[in-house]
């Protein structure tokens, strides 16, 4: 048996999301049983079903260093501050 | 950015600040490394659910050779189903804990040495009695679950549940248009409702156990969100007037309709039948654990098959 997570994509504009995951003992029978817990009433047009020992795992320490840049925001507070100050000063 | 996790906050002794990020909405993924008591608990709670599916499964299961008409058998089947593949996609779940893995919580649940619910320690006798179980049964569990997903803090047990919480209002339907046929039916099937309701009325309602502790540890952490007897409470003043409305009567000398409050009032709860199937001790509790043991064994040859076929793959 491996086990297997199962992503689902439906039609239209959203992105493939994960449903779950399931052990099965063959790739194809991955694919039926994915389809019978996860699909069961057409709930994806598409369907990736990944072996999880595939996937490759980033934790929280390795995104760690794109946690505190700032620079790379602008929630527009200082353009607002400005124009606030114009309007009222007008 | 405002979502935290508890990786990022790191200690597993610090209980008290694990339940202060719990209580802020912070949720828990399998890799994070929570306190022993939130993993036990939390493990537990699953692995009641999954095994309550599975029971709950093979009890439809029973009914697919006897359901009148083609239509309500493919409908059982589909129901069959759902129940199973939900204790699949719990078990998976539960597994992911790393307490125990999916092997040994089925040896243990076939040994009788684990719990499911107590509604599936009870025999159905007739056709109504799966039609009190599809209305009265999963609508008490359907409210359970939808209490849990409010603020569940397992991450993937939030997932599946949202999955499993939109199935479960596909039985509802089913089991109130089967209802209806009852209550719309001839005398025979609106007596042989009224039987299947009073064996099911108090299992159904002791499905939401006996009143919380002020203290209880699954509040706590957030699995669940309000206490048994809301939950109860809210299942009482709900299918209490849609069955005396059908025209049934609720198995209970004491409930009455307060005109003042516009509540139901229920009488006195006779916990002692629930303790029983604590105990795995229920009526039908040795046939049931013994007939699912008994069909896990049957299909050993199909799992030793697919084993083989994995073991050429490689």
């Amino acid at each position: 048996m491996r086990t297997y997570e199962v992503f689902l994509k439906r039609e239209g504009k959203d992105e493939f999301r994960h449903a779950g995951s399931l052990d099965a003992a063959t790739p194809e029978l991955a694919l039926v049983l994915a389809r019978e817990n996860y699909a069961r009433r057409a709930e994806g047009r598409l369907m990736w079903v990944v072996d999880r020992a595939d996937i490759l795992t980033a934790d929280e320490s390795f995104l760690a260093p794109n946690v505190d840049r700032p620079h790379r925001h602008n929630d527009g507070a200082l353009v607002a501050a400005r124009r606030r100050a114009q309007r009222e000063s007008s | 950015m405002s979502t935290r996790t508890w990786h990022d906050l790191g200690d597993p002794g610090d209980l008290d600040g694990f339940v202060a990020f719990l209580a802020e909405g912070g949720i828990v993924e399998p890799g994070d490394p929570m306190p022993d008591e939130y993993r036990r608990e939390v493990f537990r709670f699953i692995e009641l659910h999954a095994n309550s599916e599975l029971m709950g499964g093979l009890t439809e299961r029973d009914w697919i050779p006897k359901a009148p008409g083609l239509r309500r058998k493919m409908a059982i089947i589909a129901k069959t189903q759902d129940e199973i593949g939900h204790a699949h996609l719990l078990y998976m779940v539960a597994s992911d804990m790393g307490v125990k893995t999916r092997d040994q919580m089925l040896t243990d649940l076939f040994a009788g040495r684990s719990r499911f619910h107590n509604v599936f320690h009870y025999a159905a006798v007739t056709w109504a009695d799966q039609v009190a179980i599809a209305y009265l049964v999963d609508a008490a569990a359907l409210i359970s679950q939808q209490a849990v997903l409010k603020v569940c803090s397992y991450g993937p047990y939030r997932r599946i549940l949202k999955r499993i919480v939109a199935e479960e209002g596909f039985h509802m339907r089913h089991g109130e248009e089967m209802l209806l046929t009852f209550a719309e039916g001839t005398e025979i099937q609106r007596r042989m409702f009224q039987e299947a309701l009073d064996r099911w009325w108090l299992p159904a309602l002791q499905l939401f156990g006996p009143d919380s502790k002020p203290d209880d540890e699954l509040i706590t952490f957030r699995i669940k969100s309000e206490p048994n007897e809301v939950l109860r409470d809210r299942w009482v003043q709900k299918y209490a007037p849609l069955l005396t409305g059908y025209g049934f009567t609720v198995p209970d000398p004491d409930l009455r309709h307060d005109p003042d409050t516009g509540r139901w009032e229920i009488g006195e709860i006779d916990w002692s039948h629930l303790k029983a199937t604590l105990a795995n001790a229920g009526p039908d509790s040795a046939r049931r654990i013994g007939d699912a043991a008994r069909h896990w064994a049957d299909t050993a040859w199909v799992r030793d098959a697919l084993e083989r076929t994995s073991a050429r793959a490689a």
